[in-house]
């Protein structure tokens, strides 16, 4: 095992002060950076020594041996289940690292339901109300992102733990209905959770269509609960906290073992020696290195294109020492990149894929010239700067526009970063215009021998009957 | 894109479209449609087949029967509840219009002239770029109110016809026969002498004027060849202290000043889209902005510094000496006698309180460059007193009909001859004259306002406008142009920020083909192409594209329509002549006169240019 490296940000907010000197013994579940701002405690997850602390990172060198106890978390005794989520330094672990402390900090039963926009929401009646009397616990088990399957499997093997967590989030937000959002092919994890939930009738499921993107925050709001959040409303508009289902099991170990959020489960997958099949990993120290993963579930199958941190669509490119964090799902290596010889390409920009960055990343991988950058008429900048939200998620607003730009400026090959719907609908004119289309995804989806996104063929509603 | 409720009832009977996949037993609502402002392009490259497609109206609230794909059109076999189409009918002026229209004849009033609809979905916060090739020519095209409604003219109480004469301007006019140079600049009967040596003056007061030529172009020397024409202007002179746009002016009838020039190194001031060549093959003769056909020309040919001619500082230097030459034969006219004065023509600023009060906003050019206009001289288009458009910062600037009339533009347009206004022009605004004349509504004033280079700066002026026009308490509005290209910007933005404020815009600029409008607005429903040119092209013969009576009588025509409420037909997709000629002979049945049509370049001999580069 390599040097772990914890790196101070590792969720949403201010990076975290170091507490710990170079040369000081740790332990799994040592104190070792508290939050300057908004943020979550950081805890070493290994036994070791530091070995150097430098602006962005922590470095621990671990000992050989490595126990499975771990310094409980300090909070008194009569700490309230919230303290104890915060004190363990939980974050979103599907990928946003929202501070769960900080989230579940809300009464639910006193929280009024916000202003729905009847532009996205014309369906809705009048008079709607929520079918709840307090409040409504949403768990994202959608494992959206395509080629994951650390989430399903963590039902499968926890399905106590979950049922744990999601109790716990109820308790602290005064929540009186859970609802877990979990796509309809996962049938064992259905039907686990269909067992064990015939004693919890507060707990019901909700089956999701296997499109992208369904985890979506918003999404699963609107998928659950059938209302339509504005891209600047959280999810308390529609009375409602919506948490990943690692982050349940997290918040559960929190408060039944004092465990502090030290490691991380994720799935390894693609250009992998011995196949493509998903290599998941429970329980993996945060701070382990991407190629001491990829060595763990086989090693790199040359030749590849890039490694990808996350999932093919919100992921990035990253690097074999770079040190996976409280919000790393996947680990997928891809495969090589077409040539495009420099042929004029654009690039459509959606809030559902990569953003502008990310998206020249790729075209420049492929060697194709951006000549054009369009961004789905749906994908809102709420401020200057941050990140693109969609307007209805999974839902398209048409792209014959975008594509028509593209011809306009001379484009041979576009690269979408879109949706299920969007990629769709780009197909629907965009070969008939002479545009060839990639999607940001292909070289991900091509290594985990999933469908390439471009024309949909499945629907987007699914029966809620569990007819399997 | 996926439209919204607003634009849905806009485009009620446009075609309905899915913009995307959508799945059987969903009920249609705007954000599954397609805008139809882009089926034109898509029904061109075979990606859209309209055959049996309902419209939006139709469709909306419709149960989906089966799952179609992105741009599907909406037929009847795949809805369940389609309503049955409304009539298009053209909306009668609303009743309640009545009693206060009844004043005013203009629910009478023909709907004419064209309009290039180029409809932007919300317009807020989107950035459109509309591919010119899409749009064709921005052309015309017309709704012909079945039967214009009978005014009640009886109705009008007799305070509220009267109309209120504000101010006065009048012209004497002094004819000139011969112009000729001697030993002093004077004006004998009906010579008109100028000075030998002048050219020293007129090269000695500005740096960058480095050689300079007058010539006296009598008709028989038409046929010279002569640099690009700068600028065309009237002789004028105000008498004892009166100021533009009132009181007394003198004009010489029968000779213009002209102004041509070129660099040092030979190239034309306003190279691309310049004049030069042989004068009878260059000017459109009679153009409000041109010499008529036998007008003596003192005719100026400045050289100035190398590369200064399409810098600012080039041509305000060529105007500013050229400026001389008519100072001193101005100092002459004052002396004149009265017995000389061969015809007295006095200008009325009428108000009609109980009328439509119309604004008129002229676009002038503001970017810099060549492109700038000397506003409000002492002296009817001089130099003196003026301030440069673009030093004003391109912003309102609020003048009397009058002044307009009197020469408070000195105008120092160069590219694009055909369509730009010479300072004559403003001297003859047909527009300002229509507006004035016309008895069925009330010009309040004219408006200039810049065209300024950077976009930033074209959104503060416009906004500007918008505020000024609001607080004009304008029923309706004018937006004239010239040139086009870069100021369609402006044009465009002018024209949004009055309608906006709800008052109804009539837009007017050379569009045609090679002038097609790069950007639009929903506002723009109202527009009129001041294009002559057989091909809708800019010809680079002087004036040839600019504003004429006939384009100012169908201006007139469509605010009044457009004031009436009545609808006014969506523009054709491309630009097709014989929607001018419709609206002019609709014009002509509704007001019983003939309107006269000016020629175009045809009528002129065929220049070798226009031969290697037009037609």
């Amino acid at each position: 095992m390599g040097n772990v490296q914890i790196l101070l940000r590792q969720h949403v907010g201010a990076p975290c002060a170091p507490c710990i000197e170079v040369g000081a013994e740790v332990k799994k579940g040592t104190l070792i950076a508290t939050p300057t701002g908004l943020g979550a405690n950081i805890f070493a997850s290994v036994y070791g020594k530091v070995a150097e602390i430098t602006d962005d990172r922590i470095i621990i060198e671990p000992a050989a041996e490595q126990p499975d106890e771990f310094v409980p978390i300090d909070v008194p005794e009569d700490a309230s289940k919230l303290d104890m989520v915060k004190a363990a330094g939980v974050v979103g672990l599907g990928g946003a690292g929202f501070p769960t402390g900080i989230k579940l900090g809300i009464n639910l039963a006193e929280q009024e339901m916000g202003e729905l926009d009847p532009e996205i929401n014309p369906e809705l009646p009048k008079d709607f109300k929520l079918d709840c009397e307090k409040g409504y616990i949403l768990i994202n088990a959608a494992e959206c992102e395509p080629g994951l399957a650390h989430n399903i499997k963590q039902i499968e093997d926890e399905c106590d733990k979950v049922i744990r967590g999601i109790k716990y989030s109820m308790e602290i937000t005064n929540a009186d209905k859970a609802i877990i959002a979990i796509k309809k092919k996962n049938q064992g994890a259905i039907k686990i959770l269909q067992k064990a939930l015939e004693s919890e009738p507060a707990i019901k499921m909700h089956l999701m269509p296997d499109i992208y993107p369904m985890g979506e925050e918003r999404a699963v709001v609107r998928e659950c609960l059938g209302v339509n959040l504005t891209t600047t409303q959280l999810p308390s508009a529609a009375k409602s906290v919506v948490i990943n289902l690692e982050t349940a099991c997290k918040i559960a170990e929190a408060i039944d073992d004092k465990k502090p959020c030290i490691s991380k489960n994720l799935t390894v997958r693609g250009r992998i020696k011995g196949g493509n099949e998903a290599h998941v990993f429970m329980d993996v120290p945060v701070g382990t290195s991407v190629g001491d993963l990829i060595e763990r579930a086989g090693g790199i199958e040359e030749p590849f294109g890039e490694i990808i941190m996350g999932g093919a669509f919100t992921g990035k490119a990253t690097e074999p020492d770079a040190p996976i964090t409280k919000t790393t799902g996947g680990i997928i290596v891809t495969v090589e990149f077409p040539d495009l010889h420099g042929a004029n390409t654009g690039i459509l920009v959606c809030a559902c894929g990569g953003n502008e960055e990310r998206m020249r990343d790729i075209a420049a991988k492929m060697n194709g010239k951006v000549v054009s950058v369009c961004k789905c008429k749906q994908a809102i900048e709420n401020k200057p700067g941050a990140p693109l939200k969609c307007l209805r998620p999974g839902n398209c607003p048409g792209q014959v526009k975008n594509n028509m730009q593209f011809k306009k400026d001379k484009c041979e090959y576009i690269i979408i970063g879109n949706c299920s719907d969007c990629s769709n609908t780009v197909m629907a004119s965009g070969p008939k215009m002479g545009l060839k289309v990639f999607h940001q995804t292909d070289h991900a989806m091509r290594a985990v021998g999933h469908a390439l996104y471009r024309t949909l063929k499945v629907s987007k509603q699914v029966s809620q009957d569990i007819d399997f | 894109m996926s439209i919204t409720a607003e634009t849905a009832k806009a485009h009620a009977h446009d075609p309905a479209v899915l913009c995307c996949r959508a799945e059987a037993g969903i009920t249609i609502e705007p954000a599954n449609l397609e805008d139809p402002a882009i089926f034109d392009d898509l029904v061109d490259s075979g990606l859209l087949n309209l055959d049996g497609c309902l419209t939006i109206e139709e469709v909306l609230g419709a149960k989906l029967t089966k799952t179609c794909d992105s741009l599907a059109p909406l037929t009847a076999d795949v809805l369940d509840g389609a309503k049955a189409p409304s009539t298009p009918a053209v909306e009668e002026a609303p009743a309640e219009e009545a009693p206060t229209v009844a004043a005013a004849p203009v629910a009478a009033a023909p709907a004419a002239g064209g309009i290039l609809k180029i409809h932007i979905g919300e317009g807020k916060d989107i950035d459109l770029q509309i591919p010119v090739g899409a749009l064709g020519g921005g052309a015309a095209a017309v709704e012909v109110p079945a039967a214009a409604a009978p005014a009640a003219g009886a109705a009008v109480p007799e305070a509220e016809a009267e109309e209120k004469v504000v101010r006065s301007l009048t012209r004497k006019h002094f004819n000139i026969t011969e112009v000729k140079r001697g030993p002093e600049t004077k004006i004998e009967g009906t010579v008109l002498t100028i000075r030998e040596g002048i050219e020293a003056d007129v090269i000695a007061d500005q740096e960058l004027v480095k050689d300079f030529h007058l010539e006296i172009i009598t008709p028989d020397k038409y046929h010279t060849y002569s640099e690009t024409i700068m600028d065309v202007q009237p002789i004028a002179t105000k008498e004892g202290d009166s100021e533009i746009g009132e009181g007394v002016t003198r004009v010489l009838d029968g000779v213009v000043m002209m102004l041509t020039g070129v660099d040092e190194g030979g190239v034309q001031i306003g190279e691309f889209g310049s004049s030069e060549g042989y004068l009878d093959e260059n000017i459109m003769w009679g153009r409000p902005g041109c010499p008529d056909k036998g007008e003596i020309f003192i005719k100026g040919n400045i050289v100035v510094q190398e590369k200064t001619n399409m810098e600012r500082r080039g041509p305000m230097a060529a105007h500013t000496a050229f400026d001389i030459i008519t100072q001193e034969i101005r100092e002459v006219m004052k002396k004149l006698d009265d017995s000389l004065v061969v015809e007295t023509q006095e200008l009325k600023q009428v108000r009609r309180p109980h009328k439509k009060k119309v604004v008129i906003v002229k676009e002038i050019m503001g970017q810099g460059a060549m492109h700038d206009n000397f506003i409000l001289p002492v002296e009817p288009v001089g130099v003196l007193g003026a301030r440069a458009n673009v030093d004003l910062g391109n912003v309102p600037v609020c003048v009397s009909p009058l002044e307009v009339l009197d020469g408070c533009i000195h105008a120092l347009t160069c590219i694009g001859p055909a369509s730009k206004e010479m300072s004559r022009h403003y001297w003859r605004e047909p527009l300002v004259l229509e507006a004035l004349h016309d008895e069925e509504v009330d010009l309040c004033g004219v408006v200039f306002v810049g065209s300024p280079q950077i976009n930033a700066e074209k959104f503060y002026v416009s906004r500007r406008v918008g505020h000024t026009v609001e607080m004009m308490d304008a029923d309706g509005a004018f937006v004239t142009t010239e040139g086009f290209g870069n100021n369609h910007i402006d044009f465009a933005s002018h024209i949004e920020q009055i309608g906006m404020r709800g008052i109804p815009v009539v837009g007017m600029s050379y569009c045609a083909v090679q002038g097609a409008l790069v950007v639009g607005n929903k506002y723009m429903q109202y527009m009129v192409d001041n294009n002559k040119s057989e091909s809708g092209i800019e010809n680079e013969v002087l004036g040839c594209n600019t504003l004429c009576p006939e384009d100012a009588v169908r201006a007139l025509a469509m605010l009044k329509t457009a004031m009436a409420g009545e609808e006014v037909k969506a523009a054709e997709k491309k630009w097709n002549p014989n929607v001018k000629s419709t609206n002019v002979e609709l014009i002509e049945g509704a007001y019983g006169k003939k309107v006269e049509l000016v020629e175009n370049e045809q009528s002129l001999p065929m220049s070798q240019k226009r031969k290697e580069k037009y037609d």
